[in-house]
């Protein structure tokens, strides 16, 4: 017994000096998170994956597009059930329909940049800052004030309703599983996302960098906040900013159909790259959903134009944005699918594939209706710059007279920022920052049925207008609850 | 010595005095009718005096009182006592006996005898399962082991099984038990990546012949399990497979076809297309009138439309003159013919499968070889599976105390498989229940073509796009383990086993540019292969001596180190040339992924086993096992088990009890472990998956916690073992409480982290239960044997703790459409349904009603049976609404054996507990979805002025989403008992057989599911896991005619 007792422990003492090494097993395609950002070169695979992570179908890559035209009033559907159509009925609960990926994805992103903003403050802090790491670090302050503000836009009452009611949970830095943040106020968040607008614009090279943030997409996201904040001065200055470089100009009347086959064009102030292989959807793509039912197979017919967006298209029907709107099903007739998402009529994209198509993000037309907005709507108007900057986009409609100095009025730049942006995800937060009424075609649906779950014209007193804190933040936040936008029970 | 020697000679002086004759005679057996040879035979009475049956299970004895009685035993079989009555021939057919406590039995490590072993064990021998025609031994198992309970997950061909063994006892981690084959852990679960694809299974125990395995062993307590450490706590199946008997050569042939022309049960049977296109109409008729104030006329001339609309370009048209559905007709060019889909869309399957088996055995070798090939069709056109399977096991002894042991197998499987979710565009079961009708035709009503489009909603026709795709899974598995036994001294073995196992799946999966799946990117295929291995190196010594005629003992000591290693590589293509070519290398667009994982595992693990006198029994065991699934600081773990056993009836006080031939009382209690899933579940990580613009792209993918540890389970389980009547009736009762502690959890978190949920060990579950196996032989005598036996299992699991008592709300993993919604709940049920009471349908209105389940106020208010209701399901609170886990259940079976027939039939039960329909919201949808309007269980139920006491609320086309909440509305009992197999064979008679030298031959009938009694008679009781029913293939009735030859 003896014996066997010493052999035991012999070959015990052999195998346990080295097992340790035989233990540690290290995944082949990750790394340890704590050391993956250690240099300008991991901030920029990290910032390419935070671009990814934007293309979700959760965010810009689809859903977050369709949610500021579906419930905008500009998409009208035809049958429903074929999905996603929730967001046009409101059918929305806490626990059904809540669309709680908006949430998950957004916060996602955000905890991708507040890890590459921590993680390139402690390499600054050891001494080891570079220009490189500046700009990566100036790009990741942009995104996450894009991300907040595209958050308290979907979570919160708009800014000029109420901004002393709950936006977001506001978080700068990695948090640890345990945390329950609970919601700050839409102000808070506003003054937060410009607080990182401020600080990375001059971090941000002041050249183009395809699929990514620069100086002038941070410019013109405040331009963007700005306006919604109702600072008109500071949102003009910021667009003037944006318009007055080289760097990116307006389509010509003749190049504009074409610019939605081609990548980063030259209004594309920040454009988030799909490729074939990467975040492309398929036949789940933007481009596919707003395409006629059964055109191609798998295009799915989601969503098309409304009566009232046609109707507004067709004040001239030489409109060259009639370019991207083809027949929907309803009828040979009806312009009602919209090509911007497969590349035009062609269906290339802008790669050659239909569903890889880029988000354009913001584009240059947009600044210059902002920029009309904001001068006509600064303490003094001044009516020559709104009627020039909305005249640089209304002339895409040439049988319309060009606005002027004394014609020139809100209705002009909101009809100009419907026909222009029409699907780019703008409408829906246009009317609630508007306070205007938004009036659904549901006499579009065949044959008609009921839909309950909102009013035929709403506005923003609507409890919906604003999507519910999700069942599962709740489940394991549950102070939150407390803090559930009102309206929502249960 | 002198005492023995004058008994001899006494005997012998005795022996002269009488007549002596000389006894001639075969033994057989009565499984297959084969010889048994080395059988012994002894005359009553007399020492010394004995035989022992040669290759032929022939014997003789010369001299012999011809009033003498000879006793015939064989290990494993009953003895008999014949009296020889003058008679010179004397044939004896020996039949086997599975409650015999000498039995041995493979445990852990090693062998023990039945009544010796102090763990909690079932074993299930060749006979119970061979019949049954099954790709896999999971199925056979199906109510024949107490504390077992096995679901399908899919009637596709080649699909895997869930195992449980008493119980769940893990949240996060695997349920599944642990397999050993011959001794060495293996690969087992999913085989290949297609799942992430299509949703099906590959079962990679498949691989494994069932006409291989000699016997299968379910380790149940932790006395049994612990020395498995910490993979044990699942349970633990061994399997052994066959080896040669020492005897002549013999050559087995076996081979069976079988059809399954229908399915087991009724499945969510469909309406007429006539009732279908009513409950159309009548849809957007009660929209119209009961809900937009339209005139009937109105109502009536809208709902033609639609009816109009998506079936005129089909050769239908539809009329209703006085504005209802009395006079609703039906008419047009193809007016009265309607597709029968169910016709294509289903077949008669059929299985084959042929066995070929050559083993023997001399003194110092044995061998066993087999090849076997089995082809096994779905009901649903394009799954298939088959399987080719070679094994050789070898033993050569080297010397006197040396012996290597090889065991090889080698098998190749195919297998299309089929989409099971509620996948709407292409799972054929669910459009044959869902979206196709009759009214819908796989060809242009105009032109004759081939139709490609969208049937309404998302059904393609399948008829087009089956030649539009292929999807293939190919395995071949290695494993080959080799083991080499020295025997130091005689009480001193060393036995050292090095196995290798390795499962190679390639998985091919291509959309021609014209399939709707294939279309976005102009058409893609993809070849994946997945390499899985695993090395194992076990060494143990093992010690067992007697003293002093009563103090045995037996001591084990060894260590184990284990590798696993699976390697993923994937080429994809897109933009494909031509549907003629279906390879990676024609392609456009070229993608590619490749990546390995794997983990390791030490172990040293210790037994010590102690009898005294037969009659008291010990044993203790403890491992040491350290898993790189583990940081540091929590990698090792220690797990260990004590139990004891008492042969009251070897007891002197036992000896005047006849009726009682054994009694054992056995005890055991230990710990043993599980370890999380992820192999690097405790590491914080950053992955690299998000490539952008071309370039590299990642981010960080988990938060973890570092102290990531064992779960670890504490098993107590008390067992009586009776045997009555000289055991022609044995049993066994037993108790066994288990809590698993330590959990893993996915811990929900707060969104804002940037994560759902991160894995912790926190939560307490608590198994305990009654397990009854009772067996015995209800009449038995030379000509004809009746036995019967029943296995009943009561397993309470419950939720003892939670992360902060914080409930955790959870949906079932399958299919990966949250189809069930479960709560972990302190004090709850494990598998507690959760989600809102259904009070039924107002009779008046014949709307849904919802019991409030809180004190909210409700715009709509009602009572129901006294309590308040709502009919806005949004006002009503979610609760737990039922439980799957069963009261009672378990098998039946009843052998009737007579002259050469034997006539088995094998039952399986569950008593109390509720499935959940998760395909009901399809096919008995309120009308918003209209297409969802075909089962004839809501045609007949559905609430109409005429019908006010109904089921199902009337059809409207509203968006009401009641039918999609969780509810009760979906929940049914699971009752169910199922005749599960029946078995008739036949022996051919010897005197006929032995004139084509061929020792035997049986023809057999197999009959799988032909009978179900079920509480809820809508779909297949026999649900998974999770206690629902979804669109998953469902089970066949299986009809195999077999015959097998030895030579």
């Amino acid at each position: 017994m003896k014996k066997i007792n010493l052999l035991f422990t012999v070959l015990g003492i052999a195998l346990l000096s080295s097992c340790e090494g035989f233990l540690d097993v290290k995944p082949s395609d990750s790394a340890a998170a704590e050391t993956s950002i250690t240099n300008a070169n991991d901030a920029k695979v990290v910032m390419s994956g935070l671009m990814r992570k934007l293309t979700s179908a959760d965010y810009y890559g689809r859903n977050f597009v369709l949610y500021g035209d579906a419930k905008g009033g500009d998409f009208a559907i035809r049958s429903q059930g074929r999905g996603n159509d929730a967001l046009y009925t409101f059918n929305h609960s806490i626990s059904s329909n809540n669309y709680g990926g908006y949430w998950a994805q957004m916060y996602h992103c955000i905890l991708q940049a507040n890890n590459l903003l921590l993680n390139i403050e402690k390499i600054i802090e050891a001494g080891n800052g570079t220009a490189a790491l500046n700009e990566y670090k100036g790009q990741a302050l942009t995104t996450r004030a894009l991300i907040y503000f595209d958050l308290v836009r979907i979570y919160g009452k708009p800014y000029n309703m109420d901004k002393a009611s709950y936006g977001v949970p506001l978080v700068l830095e990695p948090l640890d599983a345990s945390a329950q943040p609970l919601r700050a106020s839409v102000e808070e968040v506003y003054t937060q996302i410009m607080k990182d607008l401020t600080d990375g614009a001059p971090l941000l090279a002041k050249t183009k960098v395809n699929g990514f943030l620069n100086y002038y997409g941070n410019m013109a996201l405040q331009a963007r906040v700005n306006l919604y904040m109702g600072k008109y001065t500071e949102a003009l200055a910021a667009a003037e900013v944006v318009m007055g470089t080289t760097l990116y100009s307006l389509y010509s009347n003749a190049n504009w159909n074409g610019s939605w086959a081609l990548p980063f064009g030259s209004e594309s102030i920040f454009e988030l790259g799909v490729y074939a292989s990467e975040a492309n959807l398929g036949t789940a793509s933007l481009g596919y959903y707003l395409l006629r039912l059964a055109k191609v197979t798998g295009a799915s017919g989601w969503f098309m134009a409304s009566d009232y967006y046609l109707a507004r298209l067709n004040q001239d029907p030489t409109d060259v944005r009639f370019g991207m709107m083809e027949r929907d099903e309803s009828s040979t007739t009806r312009l009602g699918s919209c090509l911007k998402y497969v590349g035009g009529p062609a269906m290339l994209g802008d790669k050659g594939v239909a569903s890889s198509t880029n988000i354009k993000v913001i584009r240059l037309s947009e600044i210059y209706l902002l920029a009309a907005e904001a001068a006509l709507n600064l303490p003094t108007p001044d009516k020559t710059k709104a009627s020039n900057y909305l005249n640089a986009i209304r002339k895409r409609a040439p049988a319309l007279a060009l606005s002027t100095p004394v014609d020139v009025t809100m209705s002009m730049i909101e009809d100009e920022r419907s026909k222009e942006l029409f699907a780019e995800g703008h409408r829906y937060f246009d009317m609630i920052r508007w306070n205007k009424n938004i009036e659904f075609n549901d006499d579009f649906i065949y044959p008609a049925v009921i839909i309950s779950h909102r009013e035929k014209i709403i506005n923003r007193t609507f409890y919906k207008t604003i999507l519910p804190i999700p069942q599962n933040e709740i489940d394991a936040n549950p102070k939150i609850a407390e803090q559930q936008n009102p309206g929502y029970v249960n | 010595m002198k005492k023995s020697i004058l008994i001899v000679l006494a005997l012998l002086l005795v022996n002269m005095a009488m007549a002596q004759m000389k006894v001639t005679g075969t033994v057989t057996s009565s499984e297959d009718g084969s010889p048994i040879p080395f059988a012994t035979v002894l005359v009553q009475g007399a020492r010394n005096v004995g035989a022992s049956t040669d290759l032929d299970g022939k014997y003789s004895f010369d001299n012999v009182s011809k009033d003498a009685v000879l006793i015939f035993s064989y290990i494993g079989f009953t003895t008999q006592q014949v009296p020889i009555n003058g008679r010179s021939v004397i044939n004896v057919v020996l039949v086997p006996d599975a409650t015999r406590l000498d039995e041995v039995m493979v445990v852990a490590y090693g062998t023990a005898t039945k009544g010796t072993f102090t763990g909690a064990a079932s074993v299930v021998k060749n006979d119970a399962i061979k019949d049954v025609p099954s790709i896999t031994f999971e199925n056979a198992l199906n109510g024949k082991v107490a504390g077992l309970q096995i679901t399908t997950l899919s009637g596709q061909a080649g699909s895997t099984s869930a195992i449980r063994v008493r119980g769940i006892g893990s949240m996060n981690a695997s349920n599944e038990p642990l397999y050993v084959i011959d001794g060495v852990p293996v690969v087992s679960g999913n085989a290949g990546q297609m799942s992430g694809y299509i949703y099906s299974t590959s079962n990679v125990m498949s691989s494994l012949n069932t006409a291989d395995i000699e016997s299968i062993t379910v380790l149940k307590d932790a006395a049994a399990s612990s020395l498995y450490g910490s993979r044990a706590a699942n349970g633990v199946i061994l399997i052994t497979t066959k080896r040669g008997k020492q005897g002549r050569t013999i050559v087995n042939f076996k081979a069976s076809v079988g059809i399954t022309p229908s399915w087991a049960t009724d499945n969510y049977e469909v309406a007429t297309t006539e009732q279908q296109v009513e409950m159309y109409y009548e849809n957007f008729w009660n929209a119209g009138v009961y809900y937009q104030n339209r005139t009937q006329q109105d109502a009536s001339v809208r709902a033609l439309q639609q009816l109009n609309n998506r079936f005129a370009k089909h050769g239908y048209t539809f009329t209703a003159p006085d504005h209802t559905v009395k006079t609703l007709t039906i008419g047009g060019d193809r007016a009265g013919q309607y597709f029968d889909w169910e016709d294509v869309l289903f077949r008669t399957s059929v299985y084959q499968t042929y066995d070929l088996s050559v083993s023997g055995a001399t003194e110092s070798s044995n061998y066993y070889t087999s090849l076997s090939y089995t082809k096994e069709q779905g009901r649903i056109p394009v799954n298939s599976f088959d399987r080719i399977t070679g094994r050789v096991n070898l033993t050569q002894k080297v010397g006197k105390s040396v012996e290597f042991n090889t065991n090889i197998n080698i098998a190749r499987s195919g297998k299309v498989g089929f989409n099971d979710t509620r996948a709407l565009g292409n799972n054929y079961f669910l459009q044959s229940r869902n979206l196709m009708w009759g009214l819908y035709w796989p060809t242009d009503y105009i032109t004759g073509a081939p139709w490609t489009l969208r049937y309404g909603s998302y059904a393609y026709n399948p008829l087009f796009y089956n030649n539009e795709w292929d999807n293939n899974s190919s395995t071949l598995r290695i494993s080959a383990n080799e083991t080499v036994t020295v025997k130091i001294l005689p009480e001193l073995t060393l036995k050292t086993i090095f196995s290798y196992d390795n499962a190679g799946t390639l998985d091919h999966l291509y959309y021609s540019p014209v399939h709707f799946l294939g279309s976005a990117s102009k058409g893609s295929v993809r070849e994946m292969s997945t390499n899985v291995n695993k090395l194992v190196s076990s060494t143990t010594l093992n010690y067992n001596k007697t003293f002093a005629q009563k103090h045995t003992i037996g001591l084990l000591v060894g260590w184990e180190a284990e590798e696993n290693k699976t390697e993923f590589i994937r080429a994809e293509g897109s933009d494909l040339p031509t549907g003629a070519l279906q390879t990676v290398a024609t392609a456009g667009v070229l993608t590619s992924n490749a990546y390995y994982w794997g983990n390791t595992m030490l172990s040293m693990l210790s037994r010590a086993e102690y009898n005294y006198d037969n009659r008291y029994y010990f044993s203790g065991s403890f491992r040491r096992d350290g898993s790189s699934r583990l940081g540091p600081d929590a990698r090792w773990g220690n797990f260990w088990s004590l139990a004891g056993s008492w042969r009251i009836d070897k007891e002197e006080f036992m000896k005047n009890v006849d009726v009682i031939s054994s009694l054992r009382l056995r005890g055991s209690y230990g710990v043993n472990g599980t370890l999380p899933s992820a192999n690097y579940g405790w590491r914080s990580l950053a992955t690299y998956g998000n490539k952008y613009m071309e370039q590299s792209g990642g981010g960080v993918s988990t938060i973890a916690d570092a102290s990531l540890s064992w779960e670890t389970s504490y098993t107590s389980n008390i067992a009586l073992e009776f045997g009555l009547l000289d055991q022609r009736i044995s049993g066994t009762v037993e108790f066994f409480n288990r809590d698993s502690k330590d959990l893993l959890q996915d811990v929900p978190t707060s969104r804002v982290t940037g994560f759902g949920s991160t894995l912790k060990n926190i939560g307490e579950i608590n198994n305990k239960g009654i397990e009854i196996e009772l067996s015995g032989d209800i009449i038995k005598n030379e000509t004809i044997t009746w036995s019967a036996g029943i296995t009943a299992s009561s397993v309470k699991s419950t939720v003892t703790k939670l992360y902060g008592g914080q409930n955790i709300i959870w949906n079932e993993p399958t299919g990966g459409d949250a189809r069930t919604k479960f709560i972990y709940q302190e004090g709850q049920s494990t598998l507690a349904i959760y989600g809102r009471e259904w009070a039924g349908v107002d009779r008046e209105t014949g709307k849904n009603v919802w019991y409030m389940n809180n004190e909210n106020t409700t715009t709509q208010p009602t009572t129901v049976n006294g309590r308040p209701a709502t009919f806005r399901y949004q006002d009503a609170s979610e609760k737990i609404i039922g439980n799957v886990h069963p009261k009672l259940f378990g098998g039946f079976n009843t052998d009737v054996k007579w002259k050469g027939f034997s006539l088995a039939l094998n039952f399986t039960y569950k008593l109390g507990g509720y499935t959940y329909d998760a395909a009901g919201r399809d096919v008995t949808d309120d009308g918003y979805y209209w297409e969802r309007i075909m089962s004839k269980d809501q045609y007949d139920n559905r609430w109409t002025p005429e019908n006010k006491d109904a089921k199902y609320p009337q059809r409207v086309a509203v968006d009401f989403e009641d039918v999609n909440q969780k509810s009760s509305r979906h929940m049914h009992d699971a009752d169910y008992l199922r005749l599960k197999s029946l078995t008739l064979s036949y022996n051919l008679p010897k005197s006929i057989l032995n004139k084509v030298k061929i020792s035997n031959t049986r023809i057999y009938f197999n009959g799988m599911n032909l009978w179900t009694l079920a509480a809820y008679k809508v779909y297949d009781p026999e649900v998974n896991e999770y206690g629902s029913r979804g669109w998953e293939t469902p089970i066949g009735k299986t009809y195999t005619f077999g015959v097998e030859f030895s030579f």
